[in-house]
Order: C-alpha cells, then structure tokens, then sequence
C-alpha cells in the first residue's frame, strides 16, 4: 500500500524528498529496472522496454534512450524501486496514477488531490497521525481539508 | 479566462518524422491529459524552433534552479512553453501569467491553480498518423 503526505514538513527527516522525477530516473532508477518494469513501461507508456537502457517508441516503433519514457512512468519507477524515498506526484497522468495506487509499497507526496477513479487503499499521513482511506471522495476530503 | 492569443495563433514544425501543428484560440493554453501522451517530445520538437526562431522561449525542469518569474517578467512578444510546469511554477509566477499581457503562453502541465483557467484554456494532445509520419495537434480537453 502507498503512503500518501500532502505536507512536506510531515515528511520524516530520515527520508529524502524527490521533486524531479526525470532527474532521480536518469540517474538512479535506470540501473534497477528489471522484468518488473517492463510491465509498468508497457501499461504507462505502450511502449517496450528493448533491452536495459533502450524503449522501442509507440509512436513509430524508433528504439530511443529510456529517458524518453513519460515523467509519470518514470515516476511510477522511482516509487516502486524506491520505497525508502517520497516522490512528488504531481506531474502523473491518470494512467499512471492508477498503476501508482496499485503498488505494494512506496511513498509519494501533493499537497492537492491527485486520484484515479479506480483507486485502491492507500495510506495518509497528516501531523502525528495516519490512517488507510479506500473510498475516492474520503481521500478527496481529506486532501482538501486541514487534517 | 479567454483572450485571444497575442503572439501567434499557428505553430508549426517538423523534426524527422514528427510533425508539430498546433493551433492557439486563447493566450494562455495549458496542455494536460494522460501521460505518454507525445507532451515532453513535441515541448522539445518546438524548442528546437528556439534556434531559428526569436519570438520563442522554452522552460523546462533543467531550469528548476532559476528564477522562472524574473525570466518571463523580462520576456516581451514572446510564446512561452513551459514543460514540467507543475513543479516549476510558484503561485506568484502563475498569477503573473495569468495577467501578462505582453507574451503567450503554452503551459504543458496539470494543475491549473491561480492561472485563472476556465475549460477555454484547456487542450489535450492527440496525435495522428500520416503515413511515416506522426502528427500532434491540441485539441480541447473534454
């Protein structure tokens, strides 16, 4: 289940914060991608993961440096191969919005509401306290309310 | 908010086999929808025009460290992109934005707070196959 904050300064000091997801990607995630990723890139992206460094593009088939994936499916990536770190989630559309609510683990921070229709539960932190919300307009409330 | 684009209302270009052929009917256009969607390809296809063409100006999240406000401020008949504008923008810059009237703006990003956006200001991307080629054009956000 992921963690959601919608505040920075709840974010615990011993984690780090991830504001640009294209930067961590080139630099981080690409050397952990594995079978794991291929899915997310094809379900994110519809486009192929041709080898470690390489996508095949879904527009016209050219094989193209794996930086060219989405900022969303690169930030999908970071979270998943990154459960240790908060990643900014503002810049995901709404398909990979769904594959992020969907992940086992991770961390993820907006301080406005960014939802898929078909979510599942996550957890929210705010202050002290935390709890698991699964109901869209529930999550909805809470991001938009002071608590 | 509609107001008619003041710097160009047509925007082309062609990169290999990417054509780029967007038309503006608002000054402030913000350019939105699913990711993967061709956004970040075609922002580069037009910042390539940067080279050629004066009456541009690209911003994207390579320029985080500056300061984004100060640089439009300073920009007069210009069509400003910006990529990444979810992250690049503060409230400060977007309010000036939205009452900046001495350039045009392309805002490829999702939340449109403090632009004072109605749906006039919103498109999406769609792209389109013509042979070898692969087209991109706005259309509005539905």
């Amino acid at each position: 289940m992921i963690t959601i904050y919608k505040d920075k300064k709840d974010i615990p000091q011993n984690m780090e914060y991830v504001e640009l997801n294209d930067v961590f990607f080139n630099k981080n995630t690409v050397a952990r991608l594995d079978d794991h990723a291929k899915e997310i890139v094809e379900k994110i992206d519809d486009a192929k993961l041709a080898g470690k460094y390489k996508i095949e593009s879904k527009f016209n088939g050219v094989t193209l440096d794996v930086d060219c994936l989405s900022t969303g499916c690169k930030t999908v990536l970071n979270v998943l191969y990154f459960p240790d770190k908060v990643f900014c989630l503002k810049e995901c559309g709404d398909n990979a919005l769904e594959v992020l609510y969907n992940l086992e683990d991770g961390f993820i921070y907006s301080d406005y509401a960014m939802i898929p229709f078909d979510m599942s539960e996550v957890k929210v932190c705010f202050g002290t306290q935390s709890k698991i919300i699964n109901d869209y307009e529930e999550l909805k409330e809470w991001w938009s309310n002071g608590e | 908010m509609e107001s008619k684009p003041i710097v160009m209302d047509h925007f082309s270009t062609v990169h290999t086999s990417y054509v780029v052929n967007f038309k503006f009917t608002n000054n402030i256009t913000i350019l939105t929808g699913s990711s993967a969607t061709g956004k970040t390809a075609s922002f580069s296809f037009i910042k390539e025009c940067m080279a050629i063409n004066p009456d541009i100006l690209c911003l994207n999240y390579l320029d985080y460290q500056k300061n984004i406000k100060e640089i439009v401020s300073h920009a007069k008949g210009k069509l400003i992109v910006i990529d990444n504008a979810d992250i690049l923008l503060n409230d400060e810059t977007r309010k000036y934005i939205s009452l900046d009237g001495k350039n045009q703006y392309l805002i490829i990003g999702r939340n449109p707070k403090n632009l004072f956006a109605t749906k006039e200001n919103l498109f999406e991307l769609v792209s389109k196959k013509n042979g070898e080629q692969t087209e991109f054009q706005i259309e509005p956000y539905l």
